[in-house]
């Protein structure tokens, strides 16, 4: 069976990489910010808000890179405010999360309707520019590889930067003192203190980075893996990368894993969705009596039953959620 | 304390109001005719006031829902997905099901119908957590997601209305609606109902051996076993409770304002979260601030209706910031005042804490 040009293995490897590749960018800012003992319920509201100012200053400038640029900085810039709240007011980081989730749904929607009009004034096109925006980037050579080839070395550019990124944090983490440091901040706080290390500050820094990774997330959504904003367009995915990061036990094997076969299920259960009328295998035809609704519950069900079955080995950070009252 | 806690949240109402209009002034909007027409839509006769507080009923169930168990300590995110499955089941039952009696009895019926189905939606959490160790934090934001598209498929599937091929229900038998109390207005039945179950819930939570049970296994379930309470069982109870809150609330709202039911249904769970935050976790609190959030969206509507157009979201702006700023100025008064704590700052902690999912 062929999708374009392509046998269905191949193109589900590459699809499940697409989905997961947003997941795992987001996934590695939430687990460092979770590791320092911060939890963030507002990674969605974080993501959307990458969304549109990537959107919107990839629109107005006409460069991707702009836009990703914005992302990462209005990422940061909302994630500042979280930081303020919970960190330096030490007050409830799931409430705090709750509310910035609400915030940039009212963010996004009012900067979206400010686009539009600043754009119909403009007498400019409110959709993105055919060159506007990222295309996926294919490595010579290793692209040609069958079936890893284009699954690993066919995609966006926010692939490469959240596998680099995913090495380089685990390095720190594990193999130098920042790591240590930043480890210690969710395990032992009063530790760090004594030793002389400002606890709010570097909780800070970990949760603008995790603010950063978000925005650059909901830029991958907005303009690399599609071109196009809607105001529900992150669609809950936040809320899945917040689980993916326990469930892969703050660790980033884990996490990577998890992605992985979230954005496995995911891309699975579109895949026969667009394939199940067309296909003449009996399989995919007796698939069509499900209601597609199953499929896209799939991911989150089996979410839950890894959870319930899974050891709870490692309990995660021991003051992760408590703020630091100095 | 009662009264700087008001003047607390005036505060914060005053200060997330201004900087949205000064955004708003900024980008070159006007500003004052923007508030003049929100506060016209929001209560400036009985009409907008009676849609001001048919907009509040939802949130003030779904906020007595976050706030029972988040002064507990039980981090329950799945308002949602109860709210839903409360909604799903009354529609369920007025439209599918043939009953035999009045039509006082179905509705009755489907209210309590849909409290069990949230109740029992809530529960799944706890039994997870009791005894398969997922913390409800997770497995109640999981479950809004599975409660969604089991929604979506039964408003594709069984449920649908015969005319359309969108996820949507047939409407209501008119028979069914929950009747209207002030005449030409959206004041309907449910509104009372709300406020009666707050009043209810703060009876049984502040006033019986029963909701003190409640707060104490929530917050410290050593001690609570230490003094001969049914730990497992008000663990249960909490959860139970707040569902039964949430999936009032998807009835109420399918019953006495839509009267059909949409694959997309609102975010009602997730404000209510707010809600619960901005009214102190306290049952007359939560329905003080559910009305000034229910006027808040109404305003925003007749706004966004208006010449102006602006999008009703703006309104969630302004609850953002509510919440934030009510975050930062308790902290501060709670540093500077007395060593209390307060109730959202027992909201514990550690979703992972293997001692409180233990005990």
């Amino acid at each position: 069976m062929n999708i374009i040009g392509e046998s269905l293995g191949t193109f589900l490897a590459r699809q499940t990489v697409q989905a997961a590749t947003p997941l795992i960018m987001a996934g590695l800012g939430e687990l460092l910010a979770e590791v320092t003992g911060v939890i963030n319920i507002g990674i969605e509201g974080l993501m959307l808000m990458g969304c549109i100012a990537g959107y919107a200053a990839a629109g107005i400038s006409g460069s991707g890179g702009v836009g990703l640029g914005a992302a990462i900085l209005v990422g940061m810039g909302t994630a500042a405010v979280f930081a303020g709240v919970t960190v330096w007011a030490a007050a409830d980081q799931i409430v705090a999360g709750a509310a910035v989730n609400i915030l940039a749904v009212g963010a996004s929607g009012l900067a979206w309707f400010f686009y539009q009009n600043a754009r119909e004034a403009a007498h400019r096109s409110v959709s993105l520019g055919r060159h506007v925006g990222f295309q996926s980037e294919a490595i010579p050579g290793l692209s040609r590889i069958p079936f890893f080839g284009p699954m690993l070395f066919d995609q966006y550019m926010l692939f490469y930067a959240a596998i680099i990124l995913a090495v380089l944090i685990w390095l720190l983490l594990h193999h130098t003192r920042t790591g240590a440091i930043l480890r210690a901040l969710g395990d032992a706080p009063e530790a760090c203190q004594a030793a002389g290390i400002s606890v709010r500050t570097w909780r800070t820094g970990a949760v603008l980075f995790a603010g950063a990774c978000a925005g650059a997330a909901g830029a991958y959504l907005s303009i690399m893996r599609t071109h196009a904003f809607a105001s529900d367009m992150t669609g809950g995915q936040g809320f899945v990368v917040l689980s993916l990061v326990i469930f892969g036990r703050w660790t980033i094997p884990g996490l990577i894993a998890g992605c992985l076969l979230f954005g496995g299920i995911n891309s699975l259960q579109q895949t026969l969705q667009t394939t199940r009328y067309t296909s003449h295998s009996t399989l995919m035809h007796a698939l069509q009596y499900i209601p597609f609704e199953f499929f896209q519950m799939l991911p989150y069900v089996v979410a839950l039953l890894a959870l319930a079955t899974l050891s709870r080995s490692s309990p995660g950070p021991r003051y992760l959620g408590q703020a630091w009252r100095q | 304390m009662f009264w700087l806690w008001t003047a607390m949240a005036m505060g914060a109402v005053a200060f997330s109001v201004l900087l949205v209009l000064a955004i708003l002034a900024i980008s070159g909007y006007p500003a004052l005719g923007i508030l003049h027409r929100w506060i016209i839509g929001a209560a400036g006769n009985r009409f907008n006031l009676a849609a001001s507080m048919a907009d509040a009923c939802p949130l003030l169930l779904t906020g007595l829902a976050a706030g029972v168990a988040f002064r507990s300590g039980v981090l329950n995110i799945g308002a949602q997905g109860q709210f839903l499955l409360g909604a799903l089941v009354s529609v369920a039952l007025t439209t599918r099901v043939i009953f035999p009696g009045p039509f006082w009895c179905v509705i009755v019926g489907a209210m309590a119908a849909a409290c069990i189905a949230g109740g029992m939606w809530a529960l799944l959490a706890s039994v997870l957590e009791r005894y398969r160790g997922v913390p409800v934090v997770l497995s109640t934001i999981l479950l809004n997601f599975v409660a969604l598209y089991l929604v979506r498929a039964a408003l594709h599937g069984p449920l649908q209305a015969a005319d359309t091929s969108a996820p949507q229900s047939p409407q209501l038998k008119i028979i069914y609606w929950l009747p209207i109390l002030i005449t030409n207005t959206d004041f309907h039945l449910g509104i009372p109902l709300a406020f009666a179950v707050a009043v209810a819930m703060a009876v049984v939570l502040g006033r019986t051996n029963f909701g003190f049970e409640l707060l104490i296994t929530g917050l410290n379930p050593r001690v609570a076993r230490l003094v001969g309470m049914p730990v497992v069982r008000r663990q249960f109870a909490i959860m139970f409770l707040s569902g039964c809150c949430a999936g009032l609330g998807g009835a109420v709202q399918v019953l006495g304002v839509t009267h059909f039911m949409l694959g997309n249904f609102g975010n009602y769970g997730y404000t209510g979260i707010a809600v619960a935050l901005l009214g102190r976790l306290n049952p007359i609190g939560i329905a003080i601030a559910a009305v000034f959030f229910g006027m808040l969206d109404t305003g925003s509507r007749f706004v966004e209706e208006s010449s102006l157009a602006l999008p009703h979201q703006m309104a969630n702006v302004v609850k953002g910031v509510i919440i934030l700023a009510m975050l930062v100025a308790s902290a501060w008064m709670m540093r500077r005042g007395s060593r209390v704590r307060s109730p959202e700052a027992g909201v514990n902690q550690n979703p992972a804490d293997p001692q409180q999912v233990q005990s």
